[in-house]
């Protein structure tokens, strides 16, 4: 956080003398704890605990039932999306890698633990109807038959070495976090050692998302092609539990997970470790004059960030009720990116912020709740023109508004940052520098 | 005396351009040395070479008391073992504070998890202070890099260079772009650095490299041409005519 951080040498520097040495501020600094030395953190947490109970008042399950179940559902998906997009802020914002695959690690997640909520419901139905058979069936029927529940629609009726622990919840979620762990950690660990990096790095972490939709689109890939997991918001031997009461539960849960993801993200990035990162985003070779291996730096954030994704997507899909390939289509991470431009790259909190309002705004246009504007001989149809906007306003905010929406907090709290006229922060403008100084 | 590094027979092309010809170097351990050198006379080739950035094609270049090869080692790996670099150009990170820069430079366990798990304790604080002292940034602590003036930002560079602590320093044109008294003061933190530890100083500026009086390598296309005092080399004939003599 790096308003934090210059905030934390107390009085701020004004050049005249008889100012406190920043020393001593820093060191008084550092005896408070993490989260006093961090307001905004503490700030984000109030805030999300208040829309939380708020939700909880207002929603069905525990509450009035002034909202609506599904639009619990939306908010829940909201916040699994913040999550993904703080993500998405560590590894692009902070440490300069622009992935375009962190939606595929997201859709991982979806997949780990959709396998699990579909065979354990579907088990639940085999079993019962088979239970009216005059022989107790064998445990070799009842596996048949679930085969033939799930993947009867792709023409298969035998479980994929895929679906090996999709009976176990605690293996399906430790396969929430290992598979896209160990996925990044071994596609960064190919890049990050040949030193691809920018444009290359993005194409190669793109193409690392569309090689996977494209797998999962096969019906032979064992995961139902492109008809994914669905079913996903029925929990298993939970019938009787009304959806209004469920979608409470995955909403506190994705609020619990975008709160610790948050804090976590916080303390990641304050320090010394934020400040490698950040330094790497600025001019990586010179990190690695000072000794630092960039790329461990780098294979770090980069797998730590694909696992919080995993466990957003985990979060997301059981409310979203479907996960198919067209999920980790390549558009998804561009979506994700755009977001995070738009929230203020850089900073959590605009991570977030731009997370929840372009979905939330998109779910309105989408949804035909947007009114139509009739031009005369033309309506403009926001369905289909949301997207078009949606580009325009990328650009408008890449050109005139480079820190996003969060850059407005900074009209507030005065967050000095060096105004570098769209210069790079690195060492590639050397020249422009030089003649800065010179005014 | 041994030397602490030792570099020859070292040479590297760009494109069939000859940058670095049969280069041979040494230096001792508590030594200041100045190289200088017409421009594109190879110098910061030189230290692309020592310091890992540009592998040569051929030669050897030899360090510390065990003479260990620097060729097959990564740049990170060339700095942990106590080789500092300050670029010609300053490069500073703008984004961040002189403190958090220097904090960033001390020594200190270079791996991500101690790095993660580190918290700076009074002591990190105070050898902080004491380099932000010397280099007289001590009053701009909590600005930003990025806003300082080109002249403070060669001196956070050094700044960063000595909270290193390297065995070796490799100082690229320290004083471009300083007034004259800022050129001073510069002199004097290279000459005190040099006490402990090897300094190598490029520069382009006679005055400048008089006052740091030390031994002199003359640079020309590559490879070196005199070597000695100061007086000793501007007197050299080859050296006035490819050099002072323009
Ligand atoms: N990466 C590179 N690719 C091609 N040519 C290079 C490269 N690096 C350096 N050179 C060439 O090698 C020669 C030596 O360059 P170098 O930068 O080492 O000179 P220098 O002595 O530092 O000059 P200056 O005083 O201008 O800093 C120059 O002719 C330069 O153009
Ligand atoms: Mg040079």
């Amino acid at each position: 956080m790096v308003t934090d951080t210059s905030s934390s040498f107390g009085p701020k520097y004004s050049g005249g003398a008889g100012v406190k040495p920043p020393h001593e501020a820093t060191a008084q600094a550092g005896a408070k704890p993490f989260l006093l030395r961090h307001p905004s953190v503490l700030i984000f947490i109030a805030c999300l605990a208040l829309f939380t109970m708020g939700v909880t008042i207002l929603a069905e399950g525990f509450g009035v039932g002034a909202i609506s179940t599904s639009f619990v559902k939306t908010l829940g998906k909201t916040l699994c999306l913040c999550l993904v997009a703080l993500a998405m802020d560590l590894v692009w914002g902070y440490c300069g890698i622009l992935s375009l695959g962190h939606m595929a690690f997201f859709g991982i997640g979806g997949y780990a633990i959709g396998m699990w909520l579909m065979y354990a419901r579907t088990e639940i139905i085999v079993a019962q109807s088979l239970a009216a058979a005059p022989l107790p069936p064998t445990a070799q029927e009842i596996s048949d038959g679930i085969a033939t529940q799930i993947f009867g629609g792709v023409g298969a009726s035998e479980f994929p070495p895929i679906w090996a622990f999709a009976h176990s919840l605690p293996l399906q979620l430790a396969a929430v976090v290992l598979v896209p762990g160990l996925i990044a950690l071994v596609f960064g660990w190919l890049a990050f050692r040949s030193r691809v990096t920018g444009v290359y790095l993005s194409i190669l972490t793109q193409a690392m998302t569309l090689a996977l939709s494209l797998y999962l689109f096969q019906n032979d890939s064992g995961l139902r092609g492109n008809n994914g997991l669905s079913g996903l918001q029925n929990l298993p031997g939970l019938d009787e539990t009304p959806q209004s009461v469920v979608s409470m539960w995955f909403f506190w849960a994705s609020a619990l997970a975008l709160g610790g993801a948050y804090v976590l993200c916080a303390w990641v990035v304050s320090g010394k470790f934020g400040s490698v990162v950040r330094a790497i985003r600025d001019d990586e070779s010179r990190v690695r004059f000072l000794g630092y291996s960039v790329e461990a730096f780098k294979l770090f954030i980069f797998t730590f960030t694909a696992v919080i994704a995993a466990i957003a997507g985990a979060l997301y899909y059981p409310q979203a009720g479907i996960v198919n390939p067209a999920e980790i289509a390549p558009i998804a991470s561009i979506y994700l990116a755009v977001w995070v431009a738009i929230g203020g790259r850089g900073r959590l909190y605009g991570a977030v912020i731009g997370a929840a309002f372009v979905s939330l705004l998109s779910t309105w246009f989408t949804g035909g709740q947007a009114p139509d504007i009739n031009l005369g001989t033309y309506t403009i149809q926001w369905v289909d023109w949301w997207t078009v906007l949606l580009g325009f306003s990328f650009v408008a905010v890449t050109l005139f508004a480079p820190r996003g929406i969060g850059g407005l907090f900074d009209l507030i709290s005065d967050r000095r940052a060096p105004d570098r006229h769209g210069a790079d922060l690195g060492p590639d403008a050397g020249a422009l520098q030089e003649k800065e100084a010179d005014k | 005396m041994s030397a602490l590094l030792e570099v020859s027979g070292v040479s590297v092309s760009f494109d069939g351009f000859k940058a670095i010809n049969n280069l041979t170097f040494q230096i001792g351990k508590a030594e200041l040395r100045a190289v200088i050198g017409p421009n594109g006379a190879g110098k910061t080739t030189f230290m692309d070479i020592i310091t890992g950035k540009t592998k040569p094609d051929e030669g050897r270049v030899l360090w510390g008391d065990k003479s260990q090869s620097l060729l097959a080692l990564s740049e990170s790996q060339i700095a942990q073992a106590g080789v500092g670099r300050k670029f010609q150009r300053p490069t500073v990170f703008e984004d961040q504070t002189v403190a958090d820069s220097l904090m960033l430079a001390l020594r200190k366990d270079r791996g991500p998890l101690s790095v993660l798990w580190f918290r700076p304790s009074q002591a990190d604080h105070a050898k902080v202070q004491e380099l932000a002292d010397e280099i007289g940034l001590s009053a701009a602590l909590a600005r930003k890099a990025g806003e300082l003036s080109h002249g403070q930002k060669q001196w956070l560079e050094i700044g960063m260079l000595l909270a290193q602590d390297p065995q070796l320093l490799l100082v690229d044109e320290p004083a471009a772009g300083m007034s004259p008294s800022e050129r001073e003061h510069t002199t004097d933190l290279l000459v005190e650095a040099a006490k402990t530890r090897a300094v190598v100083v490029v520069e382009h500026d006679m005055e400048f490299v008089r006052r740091l009086n030390c031994k002199v390598t003359v640079l020309h296309e590559g490879s070196v041409l005199a070597e000695g005092s100061i007086d000793h080399v501007t007197k050299d004939d080859k050296v006035i005519e490819v050099y002072l003599g323009r």
